[in-house]
């Protein structure tokens, strides 16, 4: 067996959905490059930008943050990065320390921001509350409020995230099941947002499978965080997960299939079910909001913060 | 005819079962799923279908958690 590519006997991986085999410098290689064409094909990049990577020191994040590094070097955009510690015992601080390292290796701007300080209380914390609405949910909607206020204060003009193929067709297919167009039309490689107060996100990794970046960070020995979340269990997102891996062990092309089929039809989507956003702010915060209160503030009046 | 195993706090020597016995079968026979481990022989990785030659070190490194 060799590569095929450079003919290099030593092979580390083999492509199920082109047939492809490949050596590790030729296996690196296209990672880079698969991540760069998205880049360029979506333009996420403007010269000059800001880009906040949102950096759990897992192996997506971490390795959104070396490829854009890439760019960095070549002085055509400035790195941040932001770590959100939700206070998770026995799971977080591993990755908050994997995360500081990487931002001094590469001295970059980081910032470490925990729910603790920011609001008063740790996931464990919100846990340990009767009727609590499962860790997920104040996980996600905590985070994302952190990371927005953190790209405001940073001056960022991007917010980079390490969601993958598996992510993201996951997310097609969740919404799609359980008939949520509204949240069908935000995916994609790039979310501009009508409040100007929200950075626009961007997904340079949204076509290279989960396996192939757990696989590209052993081989370019970048430290992460391997571990999974103790609140991590049986949820609708694993679920459909299971059932697309499944399908796509016979039919190794499904993921991308998927991911094509819905690029064609999110403008339309987009356009079809349109909505006018209302630019209301938070009332408790100021940040944009459609109700009274933003997600986040509504979830601590809940908790009696 | 032995190799070791190194895979989370396991480290031991185990029986290589029979001739052309691959790091696909050893996979199978602890019941891991090859879509979240990566494999490496004697420190350098190496696709599933690599057979374990006796005094191998096999290292097994998860990729893929939940969360
Ligand atoms: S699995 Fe853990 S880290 Fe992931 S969203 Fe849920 S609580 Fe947060
Ligand atoms: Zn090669
Ligand atoms: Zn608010």
């Amino acid at each position: 067996m060799q590569c095929s590519k450079c003919g290099n006997p030593k092979v580390i991986y083999k492509r199920e959905q082109s047939g492809q085999i490949l050596c590790k410098d030729c296996f690196i290689e296209s990672i880079e490059k698969k991540a760069i064409r998205t880049i360029k094909k979506e333009k996420l990049l403007d010269k000059g930008d800001k880009v906040l990577v949102a950096l759990s020191g897992g192996k997506d994040s971490v390795t959104t943050l070396e490829i854009l590094d890439s760019f960095r070097q070549r002085n055509i955009i400035d790195i941040c990065a932001v770590t959100v510690d939700e206070g998770i015992a026995n799971y977080r601080q591993d990755g908050v320390d994997i995360a500081i390292r990487h931002a001094e290796r590469l001295g970059i701007e980081h910032k470490v921001v925990s729910l603790k300080e920011e609001y008063g209380i740790s996931l464990d914390e919100i846990m340990q509350r009767e009727n609590h609405k499962g860790s997920c949910t104040y996980c996600g909607v905590f985070r994302r409020t952190i990371i927005n206020k953190a790209a405001r204060e940073m001056n960022a003009t991007k917010i980079a995230t390490g969601h993958n193929l598996d992510d993201e067709v996951q997310g097609i297919m969740m919404n799609y099941l359980e008939g949520n167009t509204d949240n069908l039309t935000k995916l994609g490689p790039k979310s501009e947002s009508k409040a100007e107060e929200f950075t626009t996100k961007i997904k340079p990794l949204r076509e290279i499978p989960e396996r192939e970046i757990g696989l590209y960070v052993v081989a370019k020995e970048l430290e992460v965080h391997f571990d999974s979340c103790p609140y991590a269990m049986q949820s609708f997102r694993g679920e459909v997960s299971e059932v697309i891996n499944q399908l796509a062990e016979k039919h190794p092309t499904i993921k991308y299939s998927t991911l094509r089929g819905y690029d064609k039809i999110k403008n339309i989507l987009k356009n079809e079910l349109k909505k006018d956003y209302s630019h209301g702010r938070c009332k408790r915060c100021g940040e944009p909001a459609s109700n009274e209160l933003c997600k986040a503030c509504s979830f601590l009046e809940e908790l009696g913060l | 005819m032995k190799f070791t195993l190194k895979y989370k706090q396991i480290n031991e020597e185990r029986e290589i079962p029979d001739k052309n016995y691959s790091i696909k079968d050893l996979l199978d026979d602890l019941e891991l799923s090859a879509q979240t481990i990566v494999s490496k022989q004697n420190g350098e990785l190496v696709i599933e279908d690599t057979v374990i030659e006796d005094g191998d070190e096999i290292q097994l490194v998860q990729i893929i958690y939940g969360g």
